[in-house]
């Protein structure tokens, strides 16, 4: 493998380019037309033009993606995650092509994107599922028939896409009433958004967490699972902050789980990085939810407490190298990780988005802190893709640590011009149930709705004057002279000057 | 030289003035004199002290993000970010006295970016309360509902569901 097309855009690619270059291996950009001076095209050797901004047109287009493959002469494709990272066409037109896919076959990818086939899936390996139904209910399947399924299943349940993700399609019901409506909402929602409006029913747990295990399978029959990912805090089913270790999941419990991960993955033959998401019980017991047959947005916290680089073995492992890692130390975490996903949204506005240029970026350093980010100082955030930005990942001795040093890189970070979710996280970081570890995935839902707790930020009078101090003397000291005497004449400039003289 | 800048709930007269090598910044009955050190074009180093001497000198790093209507800006310090705007005194104008809240007048609801309206919540001529949903815009894959800053009534409604629009663009007015 000499060099490897990137499927993908912002900090994933970017993270895929720094595997390419651990390894090596020459690293291809893709772009659309409004990405033209991002960050992963700055970065990579090569970067080949795929389309207008709109995903549909540029990133979505599975033949201008193989196009530029075959252009550029590379020999595989990462697809990072979103965009076709879990769409089988792809996989299987890289494969018709003579590109190697870095993920799972075609055929895995299928068989797990379908909820109601991964669920059996899961049942064959003897790995609980949430009571709910087996099969798809088709846009044929009347009303009635889905109360009848729903009366065996009980109330409150959860209606879900077959097709879902994201949240999209997904309903809580809490009652036959209110089924009909959930349905035809659910319904439209799956068929816009997938195409295909089949939902499913799972009784609802009331209080759970998300917790999830990492797998590397290789194509010699080893499949490796890794210490589980903590990702109850969510919002919008989005999740915000995730951590490893979970501080719910006993040594016991964790030997439980990432064993019921590792069959699922088994009995479908599965290889590369894939996820298999659970829901734990406050009582201990957990449940299949679905399999993710793609790198995660989160990985970087496995690979900051068991020292891992995912990436690097995806790519080693779709050269067909041996998974050779020691099981043992991946079921055993070093210390605690937390990453927190930096949007381009005003927290203290509803989540708005905030696209537009950045003016200037501070990005925290020092002990224990990672920034894979896709930002830059006056590069521009456009309005066309995801509005994650960047992901802060801190690591620390233990939890306590970890969060520590997750306040001290926040209060570091500026990103300037735009608004982005720094101080939601740390608000949520304040937060004595969240620190003490008493969270669900209802946590944010619940603190949102709190009376009172309609601002972010602690802003006391202190901080207002020195604003206001600091935003008069910027003026001040800027009109007073042509060339503030505080400010040093830069040699570049001086040099640039001579230079246009000559 | 005197600015008049609105931060949170309050606004202020702020006046600066030149002590040799540092600055004296006197907002209402307090003064204090720091030291400035310009590190970026947006970026201030700043020794801070009350020039009674009542408390130690603070070190606060600040920087400084324009907005888009001129003298508002995005101030960021100690890790937080402060919203401020300023104008020559005088400028907020004599509607608003010193010290009043920030925003009285009528609202206009503007597109903050660009997008397409998704929903029209409400209609010429409604009452609304704060923090009511009056337009849904849709843009980065999301809906976003666009609320009333405060109580007021809707006056002009000035797009319909399906219309794209440009980023600033005035959608409706609350007074």
């Amino acid at each position: 493998m000499k060099k490897i097309l990137i499927a993908n855009r912002g900090e994933i690619a970017v993270r895929v380019i720094r595997a390419c270059r651990d390894l090596g291996i020459g690293a291809v950009a893709v772009y659309s037309e409004c990405d033209r001076a991002a960050l992963h095209v700055r970065l990579a050797d090569e970067a080949w033009p795929v389309g207008p901004s709109a995903p549909r047109e540029s990133y979505l287009r599975i033949d201008a993606i193989i196009d530029a493959a075959k252009q550029s002469g590379a020999d595989a494709v990462h697809p990072g995650y979103g965009f076709l990272a879990e769409n089988e066409d792809f996989a299987a037109a890289c494969r018709d092509a003579g590109l190697v896919f870095i993920g799972p076959t075609p055929e895995a990818i299928a068989l797990m994107g379908s909820k109601t086939a991964a669920r059996q899936a899961a049942i064959k390996a003897g790995v609980p599922v949430v009571p709910g139904t087996e099969e798809p209910l088709g846009e044929q399947t009347s009303d009635a028939e889905v109360l009848t399924v729903a009366g065996r299943i009980g109330y409150p349940l959860m209606l879900k896409a077959v097709a879902g993700g994201g949240g999209k399609g997904m309903r809580m019901v809490s009652s036959a009433a209110e089924l009909p409506a959930a349905l035809r909402a659910a319904r439209s929602e799956a068929q816009s958004a997938f195409g295909d409006g089949a939902v499913y029913l799972e009784r609802r747990i009331l209080a759970p967490r998300h917790i999830e295990v990492q797998l590397l399978g290789d194509h010699h029959g080893t499949v490796l699972p890794f210490v589980e990912r903590e990702c109850s805090i969510q919002r919008r089913h989005q999740k915000v902050v995730e951590e490893s270790p979970s501080l719910a999941v006993s040594p016991a419990l964790r030997r439980q789980m990432t064993s019921a991960a590792a069959a699922v993955a088994r009995t479908v033959g599965y290889t590369n990085a894939g996820t298999i998401e659970f829901l734990l019980d406050s009582d201990g017991s957990f449940y299949f939810l679905e399999m993710n047959t793609r790198l995660q947005v989160e990985h970087p916290v496995t690979e900051m407490v068991t020292g891992v680089d995912l990436v690097q073995w995806q790519i080693r492992i779709a050269r067909g190298e041996r998974l050779d890692l020691d099981p043992e130390s991946l079921l055993i975490p070093r210390a605690h990780a937390i990453e927190c996903r930096i949007y381009a949204e005003d927290p203290e506005n509803g989540f708005l988005p905030s696209p537009g240029r950045i003016q200037g970026l501070r990005v925290p350093h020092g002990p224990g802190v990672r920034d894979d980010s896709g930002a830059y100082e006056g590069g521009e955030v456009p309005i066309f893709y995801d509005p994650m930005i960047s992901k802060l990942i801190t690591w620390g001795e233990d939890r306590e640590h970890a969060v520590a040093r997750m306040k001290r890189a926040l209060s570091e970070y500026e990103v300037r011009g735009i608004r982005t979710t720094i101080p939601f996280f740390q608000w949520i970081l304040a937060d004595d149930d969240f620190l003490a570890g008493r969270f669900d995935t209802t946590f944010i839902d619940r603190k949102m709705g709190t009376p009172g707790s309609g601002t972010l930020q602690v802003i006391d009078a202190s901080h207002e004057e020195l604003a206001m101090v600091a935003a008069a003397v910027h003026l001040f000291t800027r009109s007073a002279t042509a060339a503030p005497a505080a400010e040093p004449i830069s040699v570049w400039k001086q040099a640039g000057r001579a230079e246009a003289l000559r | 030289m005197i600015y008049e800048i609105a931060v949170g709930q309050g606004a202020h007269l702020v006046s600066v003035t030149r002590q040799g090598t540092l600055l004296h910044v006197a907002i209402g009955s307090r003064t204090l004199v720091v030291d400035a050190r310009r590190v970026g074009d947006m970026t201030l180093s700043l020794l801070v002290a009350p020039a009674d001497g009542s408390a130690p000198v603070t070190s606060v790093d600040a920087s400084l993000a324009t907005q888009r209507a001129a003298g508002d800006f995005d101030v960021h310090l100690a890790g937080r970010v402060i919203p401020v705007q300023v104008r020559q005194a005088g400028g907020f104008g004599r509607q608003k006295k010193a010290g009043a809240a920030v925003g009285a007048g009528p609202q206009r609801i503007l597109a903050p970016m660009p997008g397409k309206i998704v929903r029209v919540l409400v209609k010429a001529g409604d009452e609304v309360k704060a923090r009511q949903g009056l337009v849904v815009v849709e843009a980065m894959k999301m809906e976003n509902e666009l609320r009333a800053a405060r109580d007021g009534r809707v006056r002009d409604v000035s797009v319909a569901e399906g219309q794209s629009v440009d980023a600033g663009a005035t959608l409706m007015v609350v007074e």
